[in-house]
């Protein structure tokens, strides 16, 4: 089993500016799940009453010279925490920014990234770590960050199981229209209730509604970009409430609506600390899950990157338990 | 089946207002635990809140019509309701996003008597409450305040500094002592319990901190301490910014009144000439007013 790869400078960039604070909030630890062409950071995907999240990305929007092998075609899987890797991550930028970073001299300076065993201080057993190494003229650093004992190969299938399950797209995706407003939003929503009814249509409006015996407060937001199944806006209904006007494009078929926890939501929206370009809900197949899909353009373009892909599936509730 | 048909009567009120957050910073200051009950009495010159706690400590807040944009009032009588004060605070603050302003519409009552709030200021995003409402159970306790003579017992302070002064009586704690003496004209707050604490404020000393001082004898009473504290400890940080001045007045019996100004100005953003605006428009001011019992005294506790 190995893993040896060099960062490129946009993939140190992704991941320590954006990427890692965003999945740290996710949850302390993640999943780092290695194949021949991606590089995924799993939430959730194994033990799932959590927000599921998915970060996946092209070996190429990351790293070069990459080279991994195992007896799991070439798969390899662990656990990580997130603040550790993050923390180890910007240390060593500081010392490879010092030094100029890959332009100054792309042979010898470069931020290798590789699997090795250890043998930690006062300790017998060998561990395995991620290890982080970069060489300077003088000197080397080397960060080691602690991680799980690799995935077993039946974990591993199952993990690409779970991940397979988790790529269907909604069939209606629409817009979030202000990440910032819509977090401030939900954050001094929290304070009422815990339960949020989410109403999607296929017309462009999304539906956030808190409901309690003592009070109900909600937010529309209309008119948004919608991409997959689409249906125009009804006559008349700009006259109607929020409410009514959910209720009948549900009675209609061209809406949905899923109940998820308050918690849940405003966290999906700190995923846009990762600075997406844009970011749509959508609820998936018979109201399974909510969907939070981003998408990220190529620098100076308004063309997704599809090297990169993040996303997140909140678990619906049961009305009934409720 | 439409649930949304014409409804025969017009609401007792519907009113907007254009600065939410003037009106939450208002509310927030008479929020002085987690769950508490307000009774909200509308007429036509405006919106009173009232909040109480234990037969001890009323506060009112004052939202005059002046404040309103929009003020339409049809009811006979002064309707009067109860409601959550924390929900109805919570509710009001998701209805204010920093860096967007917000114009909010109140309807009361709705077709279930809910008090209706709603964003009315863009047409594709659109901010909702219901809040439920409820008779209020008690006739609220009248504090009935009068003054003592023909000149009040009067003090003005500097908002900043007697909230600092209460929150140092933290540490003796229990019961505070305010003495008013006209000669020297000085106001001492006195707190024994751990230990002894005593602040005094001198008028001639501190004219820019005592701004105001009435009082032709010597007085003193004693109030408890959370009492005390309840009156300033949420006061807005925006009152403390325009360095406004509390007054404390101290009526028959000793009841003691404290009066705060709270601007319900709509900001324009960060406009730099915030503050001479809002001192041009006196009459978007909210008032606050709490009324505290003095501790009764152990020799003529008989009495009550």
């Amino acid at each position: 089993m190995k893993f040896k790869a060099f960062l490129t400078d946009n993939g140190v960039n992704l991941l320590e500016k954006r990427i890692l604070q965003a999945l740290d909030k996710m949850g302390k630890t993640c999943h780092l799940y290695l194949t021949k062409d991606h590089a995924i950071f799993l939430h959730n995907l194994l033990n799932g009453d959590g927000i599921q999240s998915i970060a996946q990305f092209r070996k190429e929007a990351l790293f070069e010279d990459y080279r991994i092998s195992s007896q799991n075609d070439d798969r390899i899987a662990f656990t990580i925490d997130l603040s550790l890797l993050h923390r180890a991550l910007r240390s060593i930028v500081t010392i490879y920014t010092e030094f100029g970073g890959s332009h100054s001299c792309p042979t010898l300076n470069r931020l290798q990234i590789k699997l090795v065993k250890k043998l930690p201080p006062h300790s017998q057993q060998p561990m395995p770590f991620l290890t982080f190494e970069t060489k300077g003229y003088k000197s080397a650093v080397i960060q080691d960050v602690p991680i799980s004992k690799p995935l077993s190969r039946s974990d591993v299938l199952e993990l690409q199981a779970a991940l397979d399950m988790a790529q269907d797209l909604p069939q209606t995706l629409v817009q979030v229209p202000d990440m910032n407003q819509l977090q401030n939003f939900v954050d001094r929503m929290k304070h009422v209730g815990d339960v949020l009814n989410v109403s999607i249509s296929k017309s462009g409006d999304l539906h956030l509604q808190i409901s309690t015996t003592l009070v109900t407060l909600g937010a529309e937001f209309r008119k948004l970009k919608v991409i997959g199944e689409q249906a125009a806006v009804p006559a008349g209904d700009d006259n109607l409430t929020a409410q009514t006007r959910s209720r009948r494009a549900i009675e209609r078929g061209d809406a949905m609506s899923v109940q998820v926890s308050v918690k849940h939501f405003f966290k999906s929206l700190q995923c846009h600390l990762a600075k997406p370009d844009c970011a749509f809900y959508g609820i998936g197949e018979q109201g399974s899950c909510l969907t939070l899909v981003f998408q990220f353009f190529i620098p100076g373009t308004r063309q997704t990157d599809k090297s990169i892909s993040l996303h997140c599936r909140l678990p619906v509730l049961d009305p009934g338990a409720d | 089946m439409s649930s949304s048909g014409v409804e025969p009567e017009s609401p007792d009120l519907v009113c907007e207002l254009d600065n939410v957050q003037g009106m939450v910073d208002a509310l927030t200051a008479v929020r002085w635990k987690r769950y508490q009950d307000a009774v909200l009495e509308l007429s036509e010159h405006g919106i009173v809140l009232i909040v109480e706690d234990t037969g001890c400590l009323q506060a009112k807040v004052y939202l005059q019509r002046e404040l309103f944009v929009r003020y339409e009032y049809s009811a006979n009588g002064r309707p009067r309701f109860g409601v959550s004060l924390g929900l109805f605070v919570d509710c009001l603050n998701t209805f204010c996003i920093p860096g967007h302003s917000s114009t909010i519409e109140f309807q009361y009552p709705g077709p279930d008597m809910q008090l209706l709030l709603k964003s009315t200021d863009s047409l594709s995003a659109c901010t909702y409450a219901e809040i439920r409402t409820r008779i209020p159970d008690t006739i609220s306790w009248d504090y009935n305040f009068e003054p003592v003579g023909t000149t009040p017992i009067s003090f003005t302070v500097k908002s900043a500094a007697l909230k600092e002064a209460i929150d140092d009586l933290d540490w003796p704690g229990s019961s505070i002592q305010i003495t008013l003496n006209p000669t020297p004209p000085s106001v001492t707050l006195r707190g024994e319990g751990h230990g002894d604490l005593q602040i005094d404020f001198m008028y001639y000393a501190n004219t820019d901190l005592l701004v105001a001082f009435n009082c032709d004898q010597i007085v003193s009473h004693r109030y408890k301490y959370k009492f005390l504290r309840a009156t300033t400890s949420n006061i807005p940080s925006s009152v403390i910014k325009d360095n406004r001045g509390s007054k404390l007045t101290i009526g028959r019996g000793g009841m003691l009144k404290v009066q705060h100004l709270v601007s319900v100005v709509r900001t324009p953003g960060n406009h730099p000439h915030v503050d001479s605006s809002s001192y041009q428009q006196p009459s978007r001011i909210a008032y606050i007013e709490f009324f505290v019992k003095p501790e009764v005294e152990e020799d003529n506790a008989y009495d009550s």
